[in-house]
């Protein structure tokens, strides 16, 4: 058992972010959200709603994807959290990406990096046709799409063509 | 010319794609400045109350804060022109002066360090609002003791435009036998375009100039305003709309948070941002429809209509919103008729003003209102002459030899596909329906249907109806460099339907450089040529025209030097992929960047009698739009016109109400398809914000006119789960009119779905001989109420 903390406004948080170390001394109340675009200049952390609904904001910490707007930075002290920053190649994009690019799974994009990253913390064989692939993305909004494109896209970076569902 | 390869119609990949996937897009909460602070607002919480005081003391007072302010500061800046000659100013300001008119209207605003501090510091504001008795519906506004929103109105009517046509009345009086009227009061719920992305602006004013950034659809008007706001020359204000997360038409309007916070950068004298909240954005950012057209339809024995009069009466809530809320309106009565041969309507419009967020554009415009209305009517009529319901549109929808037609509101429909698309989709949807059918026959609770309707929509329309005082025209500028590559500046303005790529596939295809040539440059005034922006299915069209007009000045000359280079007659000069060649010597060429360094760097290059200089402006009016209504509201004011058919086949839950679309099947004709992905990712986003509007989504108020949707878990958007696959046909009947035949396909998507599933809804209950469905959402309360309608009183939140 921890001693019971002591109520303070600032701390220090330790992270990987990205793959790299990030030590920061974060007001309390700072949103994970806010530290990433405005204290680490992360920018694809796009905020949405602020309410934990839309889905802009998902990143990978530990490996799961979560709202980082309803997460505090205190919170992922020593965690690993993963941006969409964080699944870009240095150069060209990813396969899910390259998906999207193919399937027009994005048209003014704000949206997006949210659902790479709710897609980068699922495993596939877990949603196994195209009603799965919509129950997993039900989670993010897409005000643009219809989210036809975002389905396809799925489906070919998970294999799936022309099987349907 | 010779045929050569073409990039109209292919599959181009988006330019803008990349760099958004990678989250490097750019959107106004991306712009930081040196000294940036951030803004906060103090929004009113009641729907109507008299400013009686706000007290800065507590919030002034916090560390770093640098400064609160209300309008009573703001004595500089001018309110907005009211343009509009038929309705009744009402003065927006960028704070509420002396009243508030609906919960979130803007009272004071707050500038600190960051946004923590400065909501902070709003929590410390002490503000005396003294309640007024709220105005929530209609009903309630247009009543003779009502209390008034604007106290030196006799009413609380913004706008009333009654028409009286004398050849519709007489359609009414032919009462042979057969004959019949049928008659109906739909409305189209209040709920909006929700872009992910909320609004933002940031400001600054260093050496005179001020620089503004906010997610706009429309730059150049923004600054227009600004300069009649501010005390400013327009020459000395830059807008420019960054990467915009989705627009829809709620961020084509002009709004007071685009004045204030400039003002506030130029009197703090640092930069300043704000970025709008999901809370603020559904009570503050534009609502929109609630739109209710009482409609009757004088229908011969054969079912075709003859006639249609009634009104359109509209909730513009506060009515504080410039363009004017109120246009939608007129834009239905615009569409009343879709795509029947009705030779007559008289159709007024009634403007009413309550205590509810202003309403103002949403994707569709009206147009998905009167669609409802008049689709309705068309399955009323068919049940009440014992009609198919296919049957009854196919006598009277427009046909081939009808065209051009005028309809009865002055469209001048010059091309489509009306019964054609018609055909294929009701071809489709049968099978769609069988299938349906046969799937869930062994399900006792389910029943299965569906609806199928027509529209027609009116593309690249006149601003004028809408702003009182813009018209339609755009500009484009091409700027060949001396490597050849070609800079292209319009001014539309994208919020994410793939313009860029749109625009780069036009250049290549016009002045035969390759697509990697090509840079568009849009959404900033003082790198772009006036424009309008983009709204209204309107941007492929008049930045397309403009293109045209500018390219072929610039091809000619580029004609000449190539030819002068290639020691050829110009007229014998073709050009692709980046290069010239003489036609029927295909060995011989010079490419762009060798004219084009003749013509920037080695003039000594340049044939006699051509000047040097590669460059050309155009700018682009579309022919046939006409700007204000004859007596009778006729007025084509639209440049063309794109028609679709749309059917949904729906299942309902007679348990519970609730309603699942199964599939939706479109036919649609947006001219000319320059590209089809884009094409299809625009018809199918539209049909999903429409199936939202259609069953889920409502801003709903309390009775004391309180918000009560101020958040994503009481607004329901639909999700990947609610969309059902889609069938999409593509018919292309071009613009006759229209450079490369396009017609605009941003709008069209969205206004099938609520008459469609509400058909279908109908025919799945039919055994049940339900009520009809004049309303939207079609929630499952309505649902069951319809199907009991007796029972329990059914609660209308979704």
């Amino acid at each position: 058992m921890r001693p019971a903390p002591r109520p303070v406004d600032r701390m220090t948080a330790s992270m990987t972010v990205n793959g790299g170390p990030v030590e920061r001394e974060v007001e309390c109340r700072r949103l994970l959200a806010d530290f990433l675009r405005e204290d680490l200049g992360l920018t694809g952390v796009h905020l949405g709603c602020e309410q934990g609904v839309c889905g802009a904001c998902t990143v990978l910490v530990d490996g799961r994807p979560v709202r980082s707007c309803i997460m505090l930075a205190a919170q992922a002290d020593g965690c690993e959290v993963v941006t969409v920053e964080g699944v870009t190649p240095d150069s060209g994009l990813n396969p899910m990406q390259q998906a999207f690019k193919d399937h027009h799974g994005l048209q003014c994009g704000f949206c997006t990096p949210g659902f790479l990253m709710t897609l980068a913390g699922v495993e596939p064989d877990e949603h196994p046709d195209r009603e799965a692939i919509r129950e997993v993305l039900s989670g993010n909004l897409c005000r643009c799409t219809g989210y036809e494109g975002i389905v396809e896209a799925v489906e070919a970076a998970w294999g799936r063509e022309g099987r349907g569902g | 010319m010779t045929a050569r390869p073409s990039f109209i119609g292919a599959r181009v990949a988006r330019v803008e794609d990349d760099r958004l996937l990678a989250g490097r897009g750019r959107f106004a909460a991306e712009v930081t400045l040196p000294g940036m602070l951030e803004a906060a607002f103090y929004r009113s919480p009641l729907p109507h109350a008299r400013i009686n005081r706000v007290d800065p003391a507590g919030a002034a007072g916090m560390p770093g804060v640098a400064g609160v302010f209300t309008a009573e500061d703001m004595t500089d800046v001018a309110p907005f022109p009211d343009f509009d000659e038929y309705a009744r100013p009402v003065r927006i300001f960028g704070l509420a002066r002396e009243k508030v008119r609906y919960a979130g209207a803007p009272v004071a605003v707050v500038a600190a360090p960051d946004r923590y501090r400065a909501e902070d510091a709003v929590e410390l504001l002490s503000v005396d609002l003294e309640p007024l008795d709220p105005v929530v519906s209609v009903e309630q506004a247009l009543a003779p003791d009502a209390p008034r929103l604007y106290p030196d109105w006799p009413d609380n009517i913004v706008i009333e435009f009654p028409v009286s046509n004398p050849d519709a009345a007489a359609e009414f009086e032919k009462t042979e036998n057969g004959a019949v009227t049928v008659a109906g009061r739909y409305e189209t719920g209040r709920h909006t375009g929700v872009p992910i992305e909320t609004r933002g602006v940031a400001a600054e004013y260093r050496e005179g100039r001020l620089t503004v950034w906010t997610s706009t659809q429309f730059p150049h008007i923004a600054r227009t305003m600004l300069s009649y706001c501010l005390p400013l020359d327009e020459a000395d204000i830059r807008v420019i709309a960054p990467d915009v997360g989705g627009g829809f038409g709620v961020k084509a309007e002009f709004y007071p948070e685009e004045v204030t916070i400039p003002w506030l950068a130029m009197r703090l004298g640092r930069p300043v941002r704000w970025i709008e909240d999901r809370r603020e954005h559904l009570t503050a950012t534009c609502h929109a429809r609630d739109l209710v057209l009482d409609l009757e339809a004088a229908v011969g024995p054969d079912g075709r209509f003859r006639a249609v009069r009634g009104m359109a009466l509209q909730d513009l809530g506060a009515a504080e919103m410039y363009p004017y809320g109120f246009s939608p309106a007129f834009t239905a009565v615009g569409h009343i008729t879709g795509p029947y041969r009705i030779p007559h309507q008289s159709v007024g419009v009634v403007g009413v003003a309550t205590n509810k967020t202003p309403t103002g554009a949403y994707r569709g415009f009206g147009i998905p209102e009167a669609a409802f209305a008049i689709e309705r009517l068309m399955d009323k009529a068919a049940a009440r002459l014992g009609l198919d319901r296919h049957e009854i549109r196919r006598r009277n929808l427009i046909g081939q030899e009808d065209l051009p037609y005028t309809t009865s509101a002055g469209a001048v429909v010059d091309s489509g596909s009306h019964r054609e698309a018609f055909e294929e989709t009701a071809r489709l949807t049968s099978e769609r329906l069988e299938h349906r059918r046969a799937r869930l026959a062994d399900r006792p609770d389910i029943r299965v249907g569906s609806g199928i309707v027509n529209y027609i929509e009116g593309a690249t329309p006149t601003y004028f109806m809408t702003t009182g005082h813009w018209t339609s025209h755009d500009s484009c500028s091409i700027r060949v460099n001396p490597d050849g590559t070609a800079v292209v500046s319009v001014g539309v303005s994208t919020s994410g339907q793939g313009l860029e790529t749109m625009l780069t596939t036009l250049t290549a295809e016009a002045l035969g450089v390759r697509p990697d040539q090509v840079r568009i440059v849009m959404g900033d005034t003082d790198r772009t040529p006036y424009g309008l922006g983009s709204w209204g299915s309107r941007s492929t069209n008049v930045a397309s025209g403009a293109l045209r007009k500018a390219a072929d000045g610039l091809l000619d000359k580029a004609n000449r030097i190539a030819a002068h280079l290639l020691e050829a007659a110009p007229e014998d000069i073709e050009v692709h992929d980046g290069a010239f060649t003489v036609r029927g010597s295909p060995g011989e060429s010079v490419t762009w960047r060798q004219v084009s360094t003749a013509a920037n760097i080695r003039t000594i290059d340049l044939p006699e009698g051509v000047e040097p200089g590669l460059e050309a402006a155009a700018s682009y009016d579309p022919p046939g739009i006409e700007h204000t209504p004859d007596e009778y509201g006729r007025v084509n004011a639209a440049a063309t016109y794109v028609n679709a058919c749309h059917a949904a086949v729906v299942s309902v839950d007679v348990g519970t109400g609730r309603i699942e679309v199964l599939d939706y099947i479109v036919a649609h004709d947006c001219g000319s398809v320059i590209n089809p992905q884009i094409v299809r990712g625009q018809v199918v986003g539209g049909i999903a914000q429409g199936i939202g509007g259609a069953l889920l989504e409502q801003l709903h108020y309390d009775e004391a006119g309180n918000p009560l949707s101020t958040s994503f878990l009481d607004y329901r958007l639909p999700t990947a789960s609610e969309i059902p696959p889609m069938t999409v046909r593509h018919f292309e009947s071009p613009a006759p009119a229209m450079p490369w035949g396009a017609k605009g396909a941003g709008e069209a998507g969205i206004i099938g779905p609520a008459p469609a599933i509400a058909a279908a809804v109908e025919e799945a209950l039919a055994e049940y001989g339900i009520g009809e469905i004049t309303r939207t959402p079609i929630t499952a309360p309505y649902v069951l109420s319809l199907l009991s309608p007796t029972g329990g009183a059914a609660d209308e939140m979704n």
